[in-house]
């Protein structure tokens, strides 16, 4: 384990052996102990979170510079550049990551989230660094010659891939190492987004699952720390400039509700287009994979010529949509454009992220919504670009299917609570048609589709709990005070169907014995003697009936029954379980 | 895809893409043998590497952005300067690209915004703007600016007041009083006197001693209708600068509004002298000669000069009702309703009795006659437009003998 600091390590004007012996104490204080390993290993894992976070996010301020340096490079500084550049680099561009996935980083393709997630549940922590390597480089090269592609899925598995090598070269247990890669990827989203709360929220909504205490500190602390670092480095500017909102009129949510609709339907066209496209391509011979990625560098160079905002990740042009910089029919076939775009992009295997295209289509779908409102309806609505930002929380919503994460990214980016309102309505309106038409999710299709059945925490989310009250069954006999003579006890037993005895003393704990037992200790006793010189010293465990049933069967033990217990009143008996009752009641859930 | 094999030494899923278990082959690595706290330390001495470099790169990166922004941007001003919006607009987005958060490339995508017409996207960057710095002046001006483009007379006043009372770079006292101006001329513009005089008085009473500024101030004031106030002013740069065509003129047409004739075509004179262009002074000069030359009301004139005068003003008018009566197709002397028949049936009846010995006789008969002389130049300037030369001097003196100024 890790111990603070020494206070005073080195004296001032120290000899050469002093200064040995010095950095002995220091050797000796940071000496992991084995015999405190579970201390030790919870300390150092808190350590290692923002170590990690730290890392990732110098990791994602060199990646998006990166990404800038390769886009200025071969583009041009030029927001538009030439025609020429437009079809002729993200075709080579494409030709490039090619060859590079194929041969160098085959872990690079594909889904960080999905591979995240494979790392907790399939390969215990591990993601190999190579991964994180070919991530940074097949990626900033892709996004910069103008894949419709985004930075931030890259940089989560970046983040993770970081994790996962520092917790296996730390020796950390199997269980740690297991963890460690979720938090690399809250650290890694958390600094691309520059929003460590949304980012918190995705890595568990999506890639652990449920809030677990003990690593939801850790994966808190490396977000903060990452984003702390990218903020040192390029400032604390957010990824957009938010615009002013406020609600001029409550019909202007029927506004929002409609963009909810649209930007629904406009996340299944995509999913659907992906879940149609991308296992045909994949199916293709293994030569025309080198070609896939630069034939859909050349249609989306086609699609540049006249939309040149489709290119790259496009945060630029979300600013200028939310600044109301594009009229309402250029922001919808910006879209339709991005949707098109980043789908031959995805498919053709190109590595690089959805959640900047996704935010891209969601804030063009926003601005037309707005514009088209502020078109026909000029006194209800209020800025376009707050449409904008509402528009981006919808289709990730719609799209990632993480409904929480997304109202929270649109508050943290945007600042303003004000917003929540039609955030919410729209959100919700998405996240629902895109449920009832697509039963999968696109982050647990991708990962079918590669031969992988993760968790969906989707459908965790929405699994069926059982709990005791759906268990137990009324106690057939009568309950017995601890203080009830013995004649009085074995009496009432026999008159009682229950084979299992349950005697309650004064403070409200329970005792249980079976029948035959209670025969057997007691024919030996004096007349007049209580159950209390029978009962076994240990009470019985008790449960509640709102409890889940995996926590009766954890308690039952060897016991026959349970006591259900009211909890304001524990002398109250509301019922009993055992081992059938429990088996029972799981029955009918199982599919 | 293939399946994943499990590691015959630990049990572990060998991933897709991998040859050996990645967890057993790491214990092979030097990285591996190195003890926990010694590799803590490794991690640190990383760390801090990491840092260093990272700095390196993106002060290089940072230095190189910024470097393009101002390419740009001086691209964007010169085809802004050369009158090319468009091409400026191209340029200024780009410069903001490199530099997002830059308030003057932002203001300046703004005005291109604005010169191409696109007004709503100009005014979203500036709110935007002003949001961030609500004392920023050349934001709230340009604001200001937006809404004059716009017509909207109070949003315009508002931002233009704003402007005058927020933060300034260089000289503030310069360029408040340029907005006040650029203000004032916009209020005259929308033909709001009375507030343009009040803006003007604020102005006028902190002017450096300048005489062109006090010439421009008065020139704004005379527009404003505020004669005294500008008087005051041309009068000061006349003090300071004494030989000042425009200020001479300024003066000149102060009295002249005044009814000073004698004191304007003093200035008028003075003022064609110095700077022959100037010809709506002289102009205003030749009118004010005319009606110091024809003006029958004037102290200190002789008996005879005065009839002189008056039979001069009759016979002017009785020219400018016949010439009025034939551009409208009037038959004077035929007997009919119109009033310029009635007054020249009038004028043809007192005729006899004008001339120079009667009138220098008979002060009531000369006060009649040019009683009809004003009522025929003002009947003919109602019905056949604004006179000129004599007959304005004489419209000019019927003004001036009933009180009113002109």
């Amino acid at each position: 384990m890790i111990r603070s600091a020494p206070t005073s390590p080195m004296p001032p004007g120290a000899t050469p052996s002093a200064m040995r012996a010095a950095w002995g104490k220091w050797r000796q204080r940071l000496r992991w102990e084995p015999e405190r390993k579970t201390l030790g290993e919870t300390q150092l894992f808190l350590l290692l979170a923002v170590i990690i976070g730290l890392f990732s996010g110098l990791a994602v301020v060199l990646f998006r510079i990166t990404i800038d340096w390769t886009r200025t490079g071969v583009f041009g500084s030029a927001l538009t550049p030439p025609a020429t550049r437009i079809l002729l680099v993200p075709t080579l561009g494409g030709l490039v990551v090619a060859c590079l996935v194929i041969k160098l980083f085959p872990r690079a393709r594909g889904s960080g989230v999905n591979q995240t997630k494979a790392a907790v549940y399939v390969y215990d922590g591990f993601i190999p660094f190579n991964t994180v390597i070919g991530k940074f480089v097949t990626c900033a090269l892709a996004i910069g010659t103008g894949q419709s592609l985004g930075p931030e899925d890259p940089s989560l598995q970046m983040g993770a891939g970081i994790a996962s090598a520092l917790g296996r070269r730390l020796r950390l247990s199997r269980e740690k190492v297991r963890l460690i890669a979720p938090v690399g990827a809250a650290a890694g989203l958390a600094a691309a987004f520059n929003a460590p709360i949304s980012a918190v929220l995705f890595v568990i909504e999506e890639v652990i699952g449920k809030w677990t205490a003990g690593v939801l500190g850790a994966i808190v602390l490396a977000a903060v720390s990452s984003v702390v670092t990218a903020r040192w480095f390029l400032g604390e500017q957010p990824l957009f400039r938010i615009p002013e909102y406020h609600l001029v009129h409550p019909p202007e949510l029927l506004a929002y509700a409609a963009l909810g609709v649209i930007a629904g339907i406009s996340s299944l066209v995509m999913v659907k287009l992906i879940a149609y496209a991308r296992p045909r391509l994949k199916a293709l011979p293994r030569w025309s994979q080198y070609f896939q990625p630069a034939a859909a560098g050349l249609l989306i160079g086609v699609i540049g010529l006249r939309f040149p905002q489709v290119m790259g990740a496009g945060y630029d042009f979300m600013d200028q949509a939310m600044h109301d910089q594009f009229t309402w029919q250029i922001l919808g076939l910006l879209a339709a454009f991005k949707i098109l775009s980043t789908s031959l992009s995805f498919i053709s295997g190109t590595p690089g992220g959805m959640f900047a295209p996704t935010l891209f289509i969601g804030a063009m779908l926003g601005g037309a919504v707005g514009g088209v409102e502020r078109h026909f309806f000029p006194w209800l609505t209020g800025s376009v670009g707050a449409y904008a930002l509402v528009g981006m929380g919808t289709l990730f919503a719609a799209f990632l299917r993480v409904p929480m994460t997304s109202v929270f990214m649109v508050l943290e980016v945007s600042g303003n609570y004000s917003i929540i309102l039609p955030v919410m309505i729209s959100n919700t309106i998405a996240y629902l048609i895109s449920r009832q038409y697509q039963q999968t999710s696109l982050f647990d299709l991708l990962a079918r589709q590669d031969g992988m059945d993760l968790p969906s925490m989707e459908e965790r989310r929405e699994e069926v709990t059982v709990h005791v009250e759906d268990a137990m069954r009324v106690y057939q006999g009568a309950a017995l005070k601890i203080e009830d003579p013995l004649s009085v006890a074995l009496a009432r037993t026999d008159a009682s169907s229950e084979g299992f005895v349950l005697v309650e003393d004064a403070t409200g704990k329970w005792y249980g014995i079976t029948r035959e037992e209670l025969r057997r200790q007691a024919a030996p006793l004096r007349e007049g003697a209580t159950l209390r010189s029978v009962l076994p010293q240990e009470p019985l465990p008790y449960l509640h009936p709102d409890q889940l049933l995996a926590e009766a069967l954890r308690r039952l033990g060897d016991w026959p029954l349970l006591p259900v217990v009211n909890r304001a009143d524990f002398r109250k008996l509301e019922g009993v379980v055992g081992l059938p009752d429990i088996l029972g009641a799981y029955r009918p859930t199982i599919p | 895809m293939e399946p994943d094999r499990p590691c015959p030494l630990c049990g572990r899923t060998i991933p897709w893409g991998e040859t050996e278990c990645p967890l057993c082959s790491e214990h092979h690595g030097y990285l591996w043998s190195l003890r926990r706290d010694t590799f803590l330390l490794v991690i640190f001495a990383l760390l801090i590497l990491m840092f260093v470099i990272t700095g390196f790169v993106v002060r290089s990166y940072a230095a190189r952005e910024r470097r393009l922004a101002q390419d740009w941007n001086s691209r964007g001003e010169m085809e802004l300067r050369a009158g090319h919006a468009a091409a400026a607009l191209a340029d200024f987005r780009n410069a903001l690209s490199h530099a997002r958060d830059n308030a003057l490339y932002q203001l300046r995508l703004a005005q291109a915004l604005a010169s191409t017409g696109q007004f709503q996207q100009a005014r979203n960057y500036l709110l935007n703007l002003r949001e961030r710095e609500p004392g920023n002046g050349p934001v709230n001006l340009e604001l200001a600016r937006l809404a004059v483009r716009e017509h909207s007379i109070p949003e315009a006043v508002q931002y233009f007041h704003d402007a005058v009372y927020c933060e300034w770079d260089g000289d503030p006292m310069v360029r408040r009083r340029a907005v006040r101006l650029e203000l004032v001329k916009f209020l005259l513009d929308s033909d709001q006197k009375a507030p343009a005089r009040a803006e003007l008085i604020g102005v006028a009473g902190n002017l450096p001693p300048d005489a062109e500024l006090h010439t421009q101030v008065g020139a704004l004031l005379m527009q404003a209708g505020g004669y005294d106030d500008a008087l005051r002013l041309f009068r000061q740069a006349l003090a300071a600068e004494p030989r000042s065509a425009p200020a001479l003129a300024g003066a000149g047409e102060c009295y002249f509004h005044a009814g000073q004739y004698a004191q304007a075509e003093h200035y008028l004179n003075r003022a064609s002298q110095q700077d022959p262009h100037l010809t709506q002074a002289a102009a205003m000069r030749d009118t004010a000669r005319a009606v110091l030359d024809l003006d029958p009301f004037i102290r200190r004139l002789g008996e005879q000069e005065r009839a002189w005068r008056t039979k001069q003003a009759f016979n002017l008018a009785v020219a400018r009702l016949e010439a009025c009566a034939a551009r409208r197709g009037i038959d004077v002397e035929a007997p009919g309703g119109d009033e310029l028949q009635t007054l020249y049936t009038e004028a043809h009846a007192v005729q006899p009795h004008v001339r120079e010995s009667t009138l220098q006789h008979d002060p009531e008969l000369l006060s009649n006659i040019m009683d009809l002389v004003f009522k025929i130049e003002r009947t003919a300037s109602q019905g056949c437009g604004e006179p000129q030369g004599l007959d304005q001097a004489l419209l000019l003196i019927a003004q001036q003998q009933e009180g009113g100024r002109p």
